[in-house]
């Protein structure tokens, strides 16, 4: 009953957002809760009977949420958790509005949750999780976080508060270095990929520091094998063979995530075939490397987030492909970090767009990349690119930030996959 | 004969992409018909014989003792390039190491190697945005960003210039950066020397001069600088500065 009153002005708001912008989410009502009723973030996070399960690190938490969440389900758990937009507390709060009955109770035994990396340290504050998993430390947004280490101990901060286990990338020396900070009582679970797999990335896996060798299989989830969309898990002893949502080690290094974590969260329950049948039946997601038809022509959709996500993608886009759409959005506030990256297998892009296409018109150049047009309003760079023929080689490819994703998107007229 | 632009701890000191500003002199010394290669050094035992041009970017303060340490190691080197007119180009924690010394926040101190006056001191919160700077020598405008916890004391009688947007050194004093002679040291991070051609042409024009060549840019600097005066028009529009100050 403690927080019915609070929960009514909640929903009162997000009708009045709703009326005010139809269809849109809206982290307000999120905003108003926590400010009259400040514990029910915490009292709520803290109240699920199977515990709290987050998410976190620089980049893969949204996929690996996504393959977490699906296991669980598979194995007839009821989840809650949260949409990757809202991984904030505003968000958090008001997706668990959305959910929850009239005194504030939200359904679902376990609670999964995807956290920012900067907001998670506060948002845990007095909450405590069974499970917390890191996906790993790499360069990003310099802006917010100016440095690895800050990076870091914020990630230190959000394990601390796991009672239970915390599962970490064992090839990522920062996580490493967390895990064995950790208390007594609290398990630590490793995955990571195997000599061969890291191999096969020239370029290493964007973490800012990797660990100097390879896990063990013995003592963890290993990415034995990585073969387009499809990989396998090497997990004590037996070769778990699945299918990913895209081309890429990075994606295979989430399920590798998500499964540790799922055998965290299931104990005896865990059932490696189930996982394996759960991850492989994941949908692509959009603009994760997923090619669709758009005004009759086939377009693969490349998001770029962060340094190493940049150069994975770049690297994967076939040489020779001649038709790129290369848009870079407002929220790239400051490109620096970007530079490090070489982008000059690209040759030739069509059209750089974006309201940062002069910085990426200048870090392309440089890069060695002809440019032959750069068009501000990334409206009409799609409807020309879109317009033009199709390629004598590769597809049509669009790489984009997240913001200019989003207007791509809105652009196109194209919903997300979920 | 091939100009040898020296990227120094390209490693430890490349957060915000400033490393990156070798390749920059590099590729326009290309354009403008020339040989020129860029040197990683991580240490010592990489220096090589000929140094024509010198870059050293930041890093976290994680690493300083550990970048200080080798620099060390350069301490002749450096002297020697600094008197000697070797253009050198140091950012954020890089520059920091070479003044007189770096005060942290809390209380302790790091040594520089005092090839620059002035020392960095904490500053109260970090300072994050657009920075720009009417410089002097005919450098015109130089248009970029800072991120950095510590102001800058000391250099008030050889500044790089006026601070026009954003803190620069701080404390007051209304300048950024410090100039010795050939040696620049600078809170502008990331790739300033493609942002702002008149600097990297400034340096090249001194790195050739002392080995005897020719600078002139090419049509492909020509090319490229397009899209750099299109990004500093943007980003000194959204600074609130008029480019009509860039003379």
């Amino acid at each position: 009953m403690k927080y019915a009153p609070a929960i009514l002005v909640g929903r009162l708001t997000r009708i009045a957002a709703r009326l005010r912008k139809p269809g849109g989410g809206s982290a307000v009502p999120g905003l108003v809760v926590n400010t009259i009723a400040p514990g029910y973030l915490r009292t709520t996070l803290s109240g699920f009977p199977r515990g709290l399960v987050v998410v976190t690190g620089s980049s893969g938490k949204s996929t690996t949420t996504k393959m977490l969440v699906a296991i669980l389900r598979a194995h007839g758990e009821a989840v809650f958790t949260n949409p990757s937009t809202a991984n904030i507390s505003q968000g958090l709060t008001s997706a668990l509005l959305e959910q929850a009955d009239w005194r504030g109770r939200v359904p679902g035994d376990v609670a999964v949750l995807e956290m920012d990396e900067g907001h998670g340290a506060r948002v845990m504050e007095g909450v405590d999780a069974r499970v917390v998993t890191l996906t790993n430390v790499m360069v990003d947004q310099i802006d917010r976080f100016h440095d690895s280490e800050m990076v870091a101990g914020m990630l230190a901060k959000i394990a601390s508060r796991a009672h239970g286990s915390v599962v970490v990338n064992a090839d990522d020396a920062y996580l490493e270095r967390i895990a064995g900070g950790l208390g007594d009582g609290v398990a630590v679970r490793r995955f990571g990929v195997s000599p061969t797999v890291l191999a096969a990335s020239p370029r290493g896996l964007g973490h800012t520091e990797t660990s100097p060798e390879r896990l063990d299989p013995a003592a963890g989830v290993v990415v034995a094998s990585v073969d387009g969309a499809s990989a396998v898990l090497a997990d004590g002893g037996r070769d778990v063979a699945i299918g990913l949502p895209a081309r890429g080690t990075h994606y295979a290094v989430d399920a590798a995530a998500a499964y540790s974590t799922a055998r965290a969260v299931l104990g005896e329950q865990f059932d490696p075939e189930v996982a394996a049948r759960a991850l492989s039946a994941i949908p692509a997601v959009f603009g994760r490397g997923e090619r669709v038809t758009v005004r009759g022509q086939e377009v693969d959709f490349v998001l770029v987030q962060n340094p190493a996500s940049y150069q994975l993608n770049v690297d994967s886009i076939a040489p020779g492909t001649d038709r790129i759409l290369f848009a870079i959005g407002s929220d790239v506030r400051d490109p620096s970090y970007f530079w490090p990256t070489d982008a000059s297998s690209l040759g030739r892009v069509s059209i750089v767009s974006g309201s940062k296409a002069d910085e990426a018109a200048l870090m392309l150049a440089y890069d060695g990349v002809e440019i032959d047009r750069v068009e501000h309003d990334l409206g009409r760079a799609l409807d020309d690119f879109l317009a033009a023929p199709a390629p004598t080689s590769g597809v049509k490819t669009i790489v984009f930030s997240a913001d200019a994703m989003r207007r791509t998107r809105t652009h196109l007229g194209l919903t997300e996959a979920v | 004969m091939t100009l040898t632009i020296v990227s120094l701890l390209p490693t430890l000191q490349n957060t915000n992409g400033d490393a990156e500003n070798a390749a920059v002199l590099a590729a326009r010394a290309r354009w403008a018909g020339l040989d020129a290669r860029v040197v990683p050094v991580e240490d010592a035992a990489d220096l090589p014989g000929r140094v024509d041009a010198v870059v050293l970017g930041s890093g976290s303060d994680s690493s300083l003792e550990r970048s200080r340490e080798i620099l060390l190691g350069l301490h002749d080197e450096l002297r020697r390039w600094g008197t000697e007119g070797v253009p050198i180009l140091a950012v954020g924690t890089g520059w920091e190491l070479l003044s007189w010394g770096i005060e942290l926040a809390d209380g302790r101190s790091v040594e520089g190697l005092g090839i620059m006056a002035g020392r960095a001191v904490p500053r109260e919160g970090r300072v994050a945005g657009d920075l720009v700077v009417k410089a002097s020598g005919g450098l015109g405008l130089l248009v970029g960003f800072e991120n950095h916890a510590r102001d800058y004391v000391g250099a008030e009688a050889s500044p790089v210039g006026r601070v026009q947007a954003g803190s620069g050194n701080g404390r007051g004093s209304g300048q950024e950066g410090v100039r010795m002679g050939d040696v620049i040291g600078t809170h502008l991070h990331g790739p300033v020397l493609a942002k702002n051609p008149r600097l990297a042409d400034a340096m090249l024009a001194r790195a050739c001069e002392r080995a005897g060549l020719e600078y002139t840019p090419g049509e492909r600097t020509h090319e490229v600088d397009r899209f750099a005066e299109a990004a500093r028009t943007l980003q000194l529009r959204a600074a609130g500065v008029a480019a009509s100050a860039d003379a």
